[in-house]
């Protein structure tokens, strides 16, 4: 398959362009930074990274989840996914034009909440980055699955909504205590991003260097993989439009 | 230019497609008649690739729509039934997104937007223009990377009679300088003013076809409306075109000064889609 990089980048400026007049998605972009900045400077006695870790990971799973998934099920709400697909623009070129804007604004939003969190996020900023691509390709992946399942942008919350708070909720619940809750924690991969970045955070831990943290890279691989395997999936058994 | 050889398509029990035939030469107008649910929007699907038939073939330039889509996609340029453009986004934005995806300079949307009068508009959000303007800008949009042939779906559906007026104008013009159009309509005088040739569709058959002329012709009932003067008010009366008779009375009315106006009876043609299906076309 051959990939052209000016389609790619079509589709990219055309979602930069929706992205400036869309305020419902404008609004995640903003809330997990929001949220972080309470945690960070307006609660007193917080853990140590804790606020800069609940905004990534807030940050990763919801707009990496909520921002493609919306976009894939506007498009068939409002039928325009058909005449893209007129033009050369090919499936794939979609995907990715719509995905690379989701990816490059998520990092870039992922460097801002460090840049204006206390503690030392920028020490760590390799690892933060690295699980921080990782989980959101994942995330991605996800949004479209759930962009595909949808048949407008009103039923991706009805079959979103379970999937997002799963991904976001059971990490942060597994890594309170719980042994159960942990267990069932580590079937999701956004544990893992949630454990580097309290490895990496905390300041409690002996593991903080990201070579410490291959075993959590390779599981946050693998899921990309099965995650790309199961978008394979999807896609050709409902198509883009249906 | 476009040849259609035995098409059939079902959704589930139901038959949108039972067999059609039909073919429309380079730089023709074609017109598909027929109510809603009649097939149309089905053939220009399958035509313009969005569709897999379940029989028959159709070919444009000799391409199998069913297999060469995306060799197809450089010679047509489609206007679907549905406003479907980015509403959010400027017109200039929605058509820059097109020609990046032809390979096609965005001098082409001015160039378009010049042409169609609507310069001044391309800053704004596709969402506050009218369903007319709006119908401009996906006309542009089929246009951009200058298709052989258009599809349009119903391109004045909704629209008042000056937007559609100037759609016409923008078709015929298209037409004149070569352009192959297909287009479906349930506005018999949308047809009957722009095609060149018609076919009527109903219930997923092609029921009667030819030229408007011709088909008005061959159904004719070869009457026609005298309007006269008889002093005291107008009166309408009908003759038969043939026979000397009909020639007497007339000579007569016209020495005596009495004719106001003659005209043909011809039926229109959604007096024939009537005749020939027994359906009232709505």
């Amino acid at each position: 398959m051959i990939l052209s990089l000016k389609r790619i980048g079509a589709i990219f400026i055309k979602e930069l362009h929706d992205l400036k007049t869309n305020i419902n998605i404008l609004i995640m972009y903003i809330i997990p930074i929001v949220i972080a900045y309470i945690y960070d400077k307006l609660i007193p006695g917080m853990p140590e990274g804790f606020a800069l870790a609940f905004g990534l990971l807030f940050l990763v799973v919801m707009v990496g989840m909520y921002v493609p998934s919306m976009m894939i099920a506007e498009e068939k709400e409002k039928k325009t996914l058909g005449v893209l697909l007129l033009s050369p623009a090919t499936p794939m070129e979609v995907f990715i034009g719509k995905g690379l804007l989701t990816f490059v604004s998520v990092l870039v939003s992922i460097v801002f909440l460090v840049f204006i969190s206390s503690g030392n996020g920028l020490a760590h900023l390799d690892i933060i980055l690295v699980g921080g691509i990782l989980t959101t390709l994942f995330c991605i992946m996800v949004g479209f699955i759930v962009g595909l399942l949808s048949k407008n942008q009103m039923a991706t919350g009805v079959v979103g909504t379970p999937v997002y708070m799963a991904l976001l909720l059971i990490p942060m619940l597994g890594s309170m205590g719980s042994p159960t809750m942990e267990k069932i924690a580590k079937a999701f991969p956004t544990y893992y991003y949630n454990d580097m970045l309290y490895m990496a955070l905390s300041g409690l831990e002996e593991k903080k260097t990201l070579l410490d943290m291959m075993p959590e890279v390779g599981i946050l691989l693998g899921s990309l993989i099965i995650a790309f395997g199961l978008l394979a999936f999807v896609y050709r058994k409902r198509g883009l439009e249906q | 230019m476009i040849k259609v050889n035995n098409l059939s398509k079902s959704y589930g029990e139901k038959e949108a497609l039972q067999g059609i035939s039909f073919g429309v030469k380079e730089g023709e107008i074609f017109g598909f008649l027929g109510p809603n649910g009649a097939g149309k929007t089905t053939t220009l699907k399958i035509l313009t690739g969005q569709l897999a038939a379940d029989g028959g073939w159709a070919k444009i330039m000799g391409f199998d729509v069913g297999k060469d889509t995306n060799q197809l996609h450089a010679y047509i340029g489609v206007v679907p039934e549905e406003t479907n453009l980015y509403e959010r986004l400027t017109v200039k934005q929605n058509l820059d997104l097109f020609c990046r995806l032809y390979g096609c300079s965005t001098e082409q949307t001015d160039y378009y937007l010049d042409q169609i009068g609507m310069t001044q508009d391309k800053n704004t959000q596709v969402k506050k223009l009218s369903k007319g303007m709006k119908q401009k800008v996906l006309l542009i949009r089929a246009l951009l990377h200058n298709p052989k042939i258009l599809f349009l779906d119903e391109p004045t559906s909704g629209l008042d009679p000056a937007s559609a007026e100037t759609i016409h104008k923008i078709l015929l013009e298209l037409n004149s300088e070569g352009k192959t159009i297909l287009l479906t309509s349930h506005n018999m005088e949308e047809v009957d003013k722009l095609c060149h040739n018609v076919a009527f569709l109903n219930q997923g058959q092609i029921v009667e076809a030819g030229s408007p002329v011709e088909l008005k012709l061959e159904h004719s009932t070869r009457r026609m409306r005298v309007l006269i003067d008889e002093g005291d008010g107008l009166v309408s009366k009908e003759l038969d075109m043939d026979g000397e008779e009909s020639g007497a009375i007339l000579s007569q009315w016209m020495t005596d000064n009495k004719v106001r106006s003659i005209h043909s009876c011809e039926p229109t043609l959604a007096d024939i889609f009537v005749k020939v299906t027994g359906r009232e076309f709505s």
